[in-house]
């Protein structure tokens, strides 16, 4: 169905896309995934001939589109586009939008383009929205919209362009219920995404973007579960895991926990348990400042991960320094308030020491 | 009381009704509305075309209509009238009234051109993008996305350029154009009485300016409704 063969596109000096080859076939869903500016969103946009390529060629049933002479108007009748920000006509209103491209270029009756617009609003859910306007519309209402606009040409390909960016996650869930069911439909879909779950629970296919190719793809299984390349490996254990560097005493602190709690919220952690990590941190930073960086910078890693099938965070703390393990029985007993509470928390603590680097694990 | 009402009637009869005065002031006002009519629409013309040269990717079409655009905008509108009445067609038998039509296509065109780039350039691209994914044509999409969009935005600002040329249409006096503020300031040499037929003139005037008002309110709705 779509073909890219050695697509190559570059803005100045900078190389977006590397000659790219990818084969998506007829019905399959494909997931783009990717860091920021990895040219996941190049890629759709030039397979759409939004950009055009500055080599390679590009197949649509067999058809090469970047040749001289093709009608791009008639090619992107068969794709739809769905964008992060709608771009729905602000001057029309939902039923004007969707019925707009089906009167003008398939050159149907108004009659025949309202009926098909209201059956797509009733399937997006959207059938009482008809006459209201695109500004009047929630952000979901108007990217359902946007898809039924799609959907009202026909395509063969639907290109979905971070379709829920912009959404909260009560939106989003509306928007990626509907896309669910276009997968159902038998349409040819490729997603930019960052929606992990959602990827790995629809995509047949991920196409895992870095370095301006497709730098790894597979089944969402092998891709999310069992990365087989660095970059993708980084980029999928830095999804379930967050990490900070502490290189000051003055470090900040409140948006270190902000940090924390945003990391928690997306795995539904409960707020209790968000103050514990975050007190038990705090803790544990304290007393590791007062016995190894007195007089030295702090070279402290933090990493935190949370393990959905044993429901556990693990917090793990690499610093720089002589040999210290908190946990051992400490002389003086300033600190030991601050000890009992981190072992009343903690499922499970543990400390190592190797080359001159303190590892202290702690379970929650 | 009674005073300053027959005095009221007084300066009516003498300004208005004498010697059908207030046939001459409906001339004027025929005058003013043909040579603002019809420089506005010859002005849109100009305008879009300006605007069209302006936005072209050819660097002499458009930085050649920028400059254009620049002096016409920037010089006086009598000045431009003189110029052609006095210089341009001093040898040609041209009627005034065409020339001051011409001025003022010009200077409104030059306005118009702007009003026009600047509304263009507000309409959001993206949904321009959206109607190319669709299978619109350039033509097309700018028909049915970029023009209504535009229009919307324009409308004010056009309004106003609309009342602005028909109050700049009251110097075409100096060139032996009897509109209706030459009209009226005739009226008050005659009569000694220049405050009553020049106040006539502003009500008129001002009457135009509602007119403008109340065509573009009717013309908006119905955009709206769509």
């Amino acid at each position: 169905m779509i073909r890219l063969a050695g697509v190559s596109k570059r803005f100045g000096r900078v190389d977006v896309l590397k000659h790219v080859d990818a084969h998506v076939a007829k019905g399959e869903c494909v997931a783009l995934i990717g860091q920021s500016g990895s040219g996941k969103s190049m890629l759709l946009r030039s397979i759409a001939m939004l950009e055009r390529p500055d080599s390679g060629a590009i197949y649509i049933d067999g058809t090469d589109i970047t040749a001289q002479g093709v009608n791009l108007n008639q090619v992107r009748e068969s794709m739809g586009m769905v964008y992060q920000g709608f771009n729905l006509f602000s001057h029309l209103n939902v039923l004007d939008n969707i019925t707009l491209a089906p009167r003008w270029i398939k050159r149907q009756g108004r009659t025949q383009a309202e009926a098909r617009a209201i059956e797509l609003l009733s399937m997006v859910g959207l059938a009482d929205k008809a006459h209201s306007f695109p500004h009047q519309l929630s952000g979901g209402q108007q990217q359902r919209t946007a898809i039924a606009r799609c959907l009202a040409m026909e395509p063969q390909i639907m290109l979905l362009d971070e379709p829920t960016s912009a959404l909260d996650p009560a939106m989003t869930s509306e928007v990626l219920s509907i896309i669910r069911k276009l997968t159902r439909m038998g349409l040819t879909m490729l997603i930019v995404t960052h929606e992990m779950a959602f990827a790995q629970d629809v995509a047949d296919r991920v196409f895992f973007v870095a370095e301006g190719t497709i730098y790894e793809q597979g089944t969402p299984q092998q891709i999310f579960e069992n990365p087989g390349r660095d970059k993708t490996r980084a980029f999928i254990t830095r999804l379930k895991t967050f990490s900070h560097e502490i290189r000051s005493l003055d470090f900040d602190g409140v948006s270190l926990n902000a940090q924390i709690e945003m990391f928690c919220k997306k795995y539904a952690i409960e707020q209790q348990r968000i103050y514990r990590v975050q007190l038990v941190l705090e803790e544990l930073l304290v007393m590791i400042f007062t016995q190894c960086y007195q007089h030295e910078t702090p070279n402290v890693e933090f990493t935190m991960a949370y393990s959905q099938e044993q429901d556990d965070i693990t917090l793990d703390l690499v610093f720089k320094a002589a040999e210290f393990n908190p946990f051992a029985p400490q002389g003086g007993d300033s600190d030991d308030l601050g000890m009992l509470l981190v072992r009343n928390y903690a499922k499970q603590c543990g400390h190592a020491f190797s080359q001159g680097s303190n590892r202290v694990t702690i379970n929650i | 009381m009674v005073d300053m009402l027959s005095a009221v009637i007084d300066s009516i009869n003498r300004n208005l009704l004498e010697g059908g005065a207030y046939l001459s002031v409906l001339e004027g006002l025929r005058v003013t509305v043909s040579i603002s009519v019809q420089g506005l629409l010859l002005g849109t013309l100009v305008g879009a075309v300006l605007c069209w040269l302006r936005i072209s990717k050819i660097p002499v079409l458009s930085s050649s209509a920028q400059c254009v655009v620049v002096v016409l905008r920037g010089s006086p509108v009598l000045l431009l009238l003189m110029l052609l009445y006095y210089v341009v067609f001093a040898k040609s038998r041209v009627d005034p009234v065409g020339i001051a039509v011409l001025a003022f296509a010009l200077n409104s065109g030059a306005h118009i051109a702007e009003l026009m780039r600047s509304a263009l350039e507000a309409v959001d691209k993206r949904q321009l993008e959206a109607a190319r994914m669709l299978g619109f044509s350039r033509a097309k999409a700018f028909v049915a996305i970029t023009l209504p969009q535009a229009g919307k935005i324009a409308r004010p600002v056009y309004q106003g350029t609309v009342v602005n040329t028909i109050q700049w249409t009251s110097v075409v006096g100096y060139v032996a154009i009897t509109d209706l503020t030459r009209t009226v300031n005739n009226i008050g040499n005659r009569t000694g009485d220049p405050f009553f037929s020049l106040f006539c003139g502003v009500m008129i005037y001002l009457g135009l300016s509602y007119l403008v008002h109340a065509l573009f309110s009717i013309g908006g709705g119905r955009a709206e409704e769509r």
